[in-house]
């Protein structure tokens, strides 16, 4: 399964690569919505689930997702935000598929991706 | 409803107190109620007082000054006529005498027989004649008529035959002389032929006299009489006789006119006296005419008046007075009511800016720690993971213990950003149509296996005719959601929660939560909506679900109020609008 991750916070999006890689999920990792934007459109990469931070320089998370889905409808979006919430209904403030608030419980989101793997 | 005692008293005496004073205290605009109270009093007494009673003064000042002048006057008047009644009596006597002395003269009038003649026709004419005598130069008496045999006798040594040698004619002092009948004399001078002078002599009853001044004395506590220059009463007096006939008053200093002036009596009273030195045409007298009159008793009038004026002035005065105190006790209390409802909206409006400032402040915080913590979390997972994968480590369980407790610490501090950024989301209110009944019942049924477990009744009670509403429906999720966990935890086992909404007005719904648990003290009832407050034991609860409830009605335009009495249970009261605005300040 092939997960796309844009989070500006590069340590913390670097360390969660590779613990997504470690349980069997291909990561890649972008700095910025504009490169993964790209990878998408020029490269014509594809992956089943976006994990998108919120807050980001340039194009922020909410825009990415809805050109994420424009491009590729398919894909799965799951913010990742320090806009924490313990409320569930926020998912439902955008088109997301998931919502997690940093930091997370790396079972939360290996479940989140599991059960939208099931989905898709 | 009836006024009691109590209300009563709050109208003249308000106590401009209340329970809360102490924490209201500082946001009053006017602090000493009580002394603008009695200011207002004061000013409006003196303003409405003052010139009544400067008026009432002057008012009996100008009508004492009249009556006075008025009683003088009268006073005055009277012994003027009385005077001239004296005179007059007194002048015809001597007029007469005069006459016959110079149309009979000496020689006739010592013929017995024509002098008892001449005595009746006198006693015709005037009457109070007691006799007439004819006395020689040297003092003795040549001829005499009346009803005594006094012939011969000698009065040379009487003071009015040595004031009738001085002088044409004479008038004496009133006497008893030899018969002890008050009598006066009255006599006039002549010449015989040879040159030699003789006197004819008339003695007078006082009666007549006394009955002329009596006519003239009007009023209670008039007096009238005469006195002589030495201050010996000549006609009773009926209130100034002293011993030996002396009169009690001062005498008046001499005037050629009818005076009158205001003295005092031996006993200190104030008196009117009109006065005149009686002087005959003829014959000078040694008679003071005195007119004396109490001056209270002229003033009896007046006083009455004042008396009436002075009830009006007092009954004015209560009644002014009346309508003054309850007039400012009434707006005074408006003025301390009114500062007392800014003071409590300014106190809320404080406290709120406080909690928003709090809030604000928090999830600045909260968001900036929550990277790094991220950071800190996704790290310490890749070093646990690194453990469990590589097999040198496997048997590491201390270390996998010790990362486990970095992640736990990590997810403890996720748990209260998280809840600090409920203070300010970020996040737009989403307003849409909410069915409160249906919305409460999904927040019970998530507590229903814990409610069975603990024999905890929860009853809801929320009427059909609560309209939808339309508002936030996560934030009102949240805000019952947190509102019941609360009440659950501070219930006890086989308590009861109670929820019911009712309409508050046309576009306010009311949503009461309330439960019969421990109860919150007062110290703590006016802090539970700060944040980070809280009566868990420590690590057992963050303090910001109720801030967090708080935070999240103030979103939906609301407003959250707690009443609670220790022991018996807590009533949470949510007022939220019917419609919300769409327009919310993030």
């Amino acid at each position: 399964m092939k997960v796309l991750l844009v989070d500006d916070e590069q340590k913390f999006a670097l360390m969660l690569a590779k613990r997504l890689s470690l349980r069997g999920f291909q990561t890649d990792v972008f700095f910025a919505g504009e490169q993964a934007l790209k990878a998408i459109d020029e490269e014509g990469r594809r992956y089943a689930v976006g994990l998108l931070d919120v807050k980001m320089p340039g194009i922020g998370g909410i825009e990415l997702g809805r050109r994420i889905k424009a491009l590729d409808p398919a894909m799965k979006i799951v913010f990742l935000t320090g806009h924490g919430s313990d409320m569930d209904y926020q998912v439902g403030a955008s088109e997301a598929d998931g919502y997690l608030p940093k930091p997370m419980k790396i079972e939360d989101l290996i479940d989140t991706l599991n059960r939208l793997k099931d989905e898709g | 409803m009836i006024p009691t005692a109590k209300d009563f008293l709050g109208a003249i005496w308000p106590p401009f107190r209340h329970k809360d004073d102490a924490l209201l205290t500082p946001y009053y605009t006017f602090h000493d109620y009580r002394q603008i109270w009695g200011m207002g009093i004061f000013i409006l007494m003196a303003a409405a007082l003052l010139p009544l009673l400067v008026m009432t003064l002057i008012y009996y000042q100008l009508t004492e000054q009249s009556i006075d002048r008025e009683a003088i006057l009268r006073t005055e008047r009277v012994a003027s006529n009385a005077r001239r009644a004296v005179t007059y009596f007194l002048e015809e006597r001597l007029a007469a005498l005069t006459f016959t002395v110079n149309e009979m003269g000496y020689d006739r009038l010592t013929d017995p027989g024509r002098l008892k003649e001449v005595l009746s026709n006198l006693k015709l004419g005037f009457g109070g004649l007691t006799d007439l005598s004819v006395i020689a130069d040297d003092g003795t008496q040549v001829a005499y008529a009346g009803p005594f045999n006094l012939e011969g006798k000698n009065y040379s040594t009487q003071p009015w035959f040595m004031e009738c040698k001085q002088s044409s004619a004479c008038v004496s002092e009133i006497y008893l002389g030899y018969r002890d009948v008050p009598h006066m004399v009255v006599a006039v001078k002549s010449l015989r032929a040879d040159g030699r002078f003789f006197i004819l002599r008339a003695t007078l009853e006082t009666e007549r006299l006394i009955q002329t001044l009596d006519s003239y004395r009007t009023g209670e506590h008039a007096d009238i009489f005469l006195v002589n220059h030495a201050g010996v009463l000549q006609t009773p007096s009926k209130y100034y006789t002293g011993p030996d006939q002396r009169l009690t008053l001062a005498l008046p200093p001499y005037s050629e006119r009818t005076q009158s002036l205001v003295a005092s009596d031996a006993a200190k009273r104030a008196v009117v006296i009109g006065y005149a030195y009686i002087d005959t045409k003829i014959a000078a007298t040694s008679f003071i005419l005195m007119v004396v009159k109490e001056r209270a008793g002229m003033m009896k009038v007046w006083l009455d008046l004042r008396h009436q004026i002075n009830w009006f002035l007092a009954v004015s005065a209560v009644i002014i007075t009346v309508v003054i105190i309850l007039t400012s006790t009434f707006m005074v209390n408006k003025i301390f009511h009114a500062d007392r409802e800014k003071a409590k909206t300014m106190m809320l409006a404080e406290s709120n800016a406080q909690l928003a400032s709090i809030g604000q402040l928090a999830a600045g915080v909260a968001h900036e720690i929550n990277n790094p913590l991220a950071l800190i979390n996704e790290t310490a997972g890749y070093i646990k993971d690194l453990f469990l994968i590589e097999d040198r480590y496997k048997d590491d369980t201390e270390m996998v213990e010790h990362i486990d407790s970095i992640i736990e610490a990590v997810e403890r501090c996720g748990t209260i950003t998280r809840q600090l950024l409920g203070f300010a989301r970020h996040f737009d209110v989403q307003v849409q149509p909410i069915n409160l009944k249906r919305m409460v019942d999904d927040v019970v049924n998530f507590h229903k296996k814990e409610a069975e477990y603990r024999n905890i009744s929860i009853h809801v009670d929320i009427p059909e005719s609560i309209p939808l509403i339309e508002t936030d429906r996560g934030k009102l999720q949240q805000i019952i959601l947190n509102l019941v966990n609360n009440a659950f935890q501070a219930i006890s086992n086989g308590c009861f929660l109670d929820i019911r909404a009712k309409m508050d007005d046309a576009q306010h719904v009311c949503l009461f939560i309330r439960d019969n648990g421990c109860g919150i003290s007062k110290d703590h009832l006016n802090k539970i909506f700060e944040p980070f407050f809280t009566t868990k034991k420590e690590g057992k609860g963050t303090g910001l679900g109720l801030s967090i409830t708080y935070g999240l009605v103030k979103k939906l335009s609301g407003n959250i109020t707690v009443e609670s009495q220790t022991g018996e249970g807590t009533t949470f009261m949510v007022r939220l609008p019917i419609r919300m605005e769409k327009e919310i300040p993030s």
